[in-house]
């Protein structure tokens, strides 16, 4: 139906810039590191998130991105020029902030010309180049509202228009739904996709907010303590965490201790709490732990199945019910086994048990859906609970 | 803002009305007595005569302090504006050892007594031969200045400028200059403009300084005023201080209309 604003518009660049981020340490005062030795490279056209909880140095890598703060340590490039000494003017790099920054005595179409008027392009040019970029965000009909006049939703799809409209290397976005409330968040999602699929460009994307972090991107990088613990597709990070932390950060998991007794046709044979042998999946990666080795299991909620008498499964564990939890959607089932509480999630309804608690159950799963854990220490696993990890 | 609240009478409202008699009588009194027949100045005024007013514009030396007041005071104003502003953006959102000492030393010259300031300076432009120079009452008076425009221009920047802004502008390509242009020039005018006001108030009136910074044929309009009032009690002198009301009255007048531009915003 646009068409002709379509045509008068620039093509849109199919992709975004290599960006590398290269070994790189921050520390703000001598000897504390809130950024260690952290690596990424982010793809043309690639939507990358750095996630973690607060005070993991995802905030800080972006800045450094930016130019905003100097790494201690290590260089960023940018198609393979480095860009560590350049002031963020200089660099080209699309940011939208939490809250949005967006300049109060300007018009939308002011905010969106603002880094074209910066970059000396002539007025005409610079108008139609803004007004093509505030159409392609659905705005043309506001551009001469001033950001007060604009709900939550507009301003960001202004903020986002801004930082697009310069054909920038990458769009970095600073936790940009942060302060919105979860019905706006879940539609803004969507939409930054959506646009960034339409505008092919490439996206460093910070949030703590591991459901926001599975919808948008296409890799995530998760941070802890200032470094990247695991980096990966949504799917891979979800289903073969590297680490507990990893694991009981993306969604919920249950954590069992494990002693490692052989490895057997690429899976780990492992003995359970109860001395309860059982198969799990390698940990991923390079590291090849050694028989004899203390580890942890890692199985979905939603992976543990209930058995009646004449079901079977290649893991079968016995236990007795000690809580179920009506959700809706799904139900979730405590269930005191292998020596420690196990969460039991559940789409059958009703469950296929009595619901006394104290009732015996069976429960099964697949070997695959076990991950093996190794490296951090099994303690740690414990202290760092479910709650606390994921805040 | 009820309406609750403004019907019936009014306690606060009649307990106010003396007092503020009581404040503003003594200033407002000037205005009968500037408006006499006599060659006196004298209370009360004996008929009613701009004659006073004649005189003063006539007079040469009057004039010509009037000038100097004024050429002190927007020299005065214009550097406070800068050395203020600058210092508040300077120390916006910075953090450093001794930056209360640095804030402190810029607000210095609001609590030091004026006379001490005065007999220093003196003695400095002394020692340059600058005293009797309307440029070293203009300088000192800019030391007055800057206090109050760095408070107005610090108070603008923290309840008006958002330090995302700045970062903002830079990431989307803004040098220095633009950044100043575009992002604290809208944030801190109200402030600067505020700042001045009071500022010109402060230095159209100080006497202390202007007194012992004075030189022949630099005298500034309060001085003269003071000197007058000493020796020949013409009412000339209530016919300046008249200006001197119609430039606070204008001042403040200027003061309401930008804080109720920036309330509509």
């Amino acid at each position: 139906m646009d068409a002709s604003v379509e045509l008068n518009v620039p093509p849109p660049r199919t992709s975004g810039r290599r960006v590398e981020v290269h070994h790189v340490w921050k520390a703000y005062s001598p000897g504390t590191y809130v950024v260690r030795d952290v690596t990424f490279e982010l793809q043309p056209g690639e939507f990358l998130t750095l996630l973690g909880p607060s005070g993991s140095g995802k905030t800080s890598t972006l800045m450094m991105v930016a130019g905003f703060e100097q790494p201690t340590e290590g260089t960023i490039r940018v198609n393979s020029k480095d860009v560590v000494d350049l002031p963020p003017e200089r660099r080209n790099f699309g940011v939208v902030f939490q809250g949005y920054a967006l300049f109060p005595h300007m018009s939308a179409l002011e905010n969106v010309e603002f880094s074209l008027r910066m970059r000396r392009v002539p007025g005409a040019q610079r108008r139609r180049r803004a007004m093509g970029m505030l159409d392609r965000v659905g705005l043309a009909a506001f551009a001469a509202r001033r950001p007060r006049d604009l709900s939550g939703g507009q301003q960001q799809r202004v903020a986002l228009a801004r930082a697009l409209v310069f054909e920038p290397d990458a769009l970095l976005l600073d936790e940009p739904l942060g302060a919105l409330d979860r019905r706006l968040r879940e539609q803004l999602q969507t939409e930054i996709k959506e646009i960034q699929r339409r505008v092919g460009v490439s996206v460093l994307f910070v949030t703590h907010d591991q459901d926001e972090a599975m919808t948008m991107s296409d890799r995530i990088a998760v941070m802890r303590d200032g470094e990247i613990v695991q980096i990966g597709s949504p799917s891979e990070v979800y289903l073969h965490p590297g680490t507990a932390f990893v694991a009981s950060f993306l969604g919920e998991t249950n954590l069992l201790p494990v002693r490692l007794e052989s490895i057997d046709n690429g899976q780990a044979v492992v003995r359970f709490h109860g001395d309860v042998l059982g198969r799990a999946r390698l940990p991923h990666g390079a590291i090849r732990p050694a028989p004899g080795e203390i580890g942890l299991v890692s199985l979905r909620p939603e992976r543990i199945r209930f058995l009646d008498t004449t079901q079977s499964a290649e893991q079968v564990a016995d236990g007795m019910l000690t809580g179920h939890t009506f959700l809706g959607r799904h139900g979730r089932s405590v269930i005191q086994s292998l020596g420690q509480a196990l969460a039991v999630s559940t789409t059958d309804a009703p469950p296929p048990f009595d619901g006394t608690v104290g009732a015996s159950v069976r429960l099964g799963w697949n070997f695959d859906d076990a991950q093996l854990l190794v490296g951090g220490s099994v303690a740690e696993a414990y202290r760092k609970d479910r709650t606390s990890a994921r805040e | 803002m009820g309406r609750g609240e403004r019907s019936g009478p009014n306690m606060l409202f009649l307990a106010s009305v003396p007092i503020l008699v009581f404040l503003l009588l003594p200033s407002l009194i000037i205005i009968p007595m500037a408006l006499t027949r006599s060659q006196l100045i004298q209370f009360p005024p004996a008929g009613i005569s701009l004659h006073s007013f004649a005189d003063y514009l006539s007079d040469p030396q009057w004039v010509h302090s009037t000038v100097l007041s004024f050429q002190v005071s927007v020299f005065a104003v214009v550097l406070g504006c800068l050395a203020g502003s600058a210092a508040a953006i300077g120390l916006h959102g910075r953090r450093f050892r001794g930056k209360g000492m640095v804030t402190g030393a810029l607000l210095v010259p609001i609590i030091i007594p004026l006379v001490v300031l005065a007999l220093g300076e003196y003695l400095l432009f002394a020692h340059l031969h600058m005293v009797g120079s309307w440029v070293a009452i203009g300088l000192v008076h800019s030391v007055l200045v800057t206090p109050y425009v760095f408070i107005s221009v610090q108070t603008s920047l923290t309840a008006g400028l958002n330090p995302a802004l700045i970062r903002s502008a830079r990431s989307l390509g803004a040098h220095w200059p633009n950044v100043l242009r575009h992002v604290y020039w809208p944030a801190i005018r109200p402030g600067i403009l505020s700042g001045a006001v009071l500022g010109f108030a402060v230095s159209f009136d100080e006497v202390v300084v202007a007194f012992f910074l004075q030189g022949p044929g630099m005298v500034t309009l309060p001085v003269r005023m003071f000197t007058a009032i000493q020796f020949e009690l013409t009412p000339k002198i209530a016919a300046s201080a008249s200006l001197f009301i119609l430039l606070a009255t204008l001042s403040l007048i200027a003061q309401g209309l930008l804080a109720s531009r920036r309330g509509a915003r």
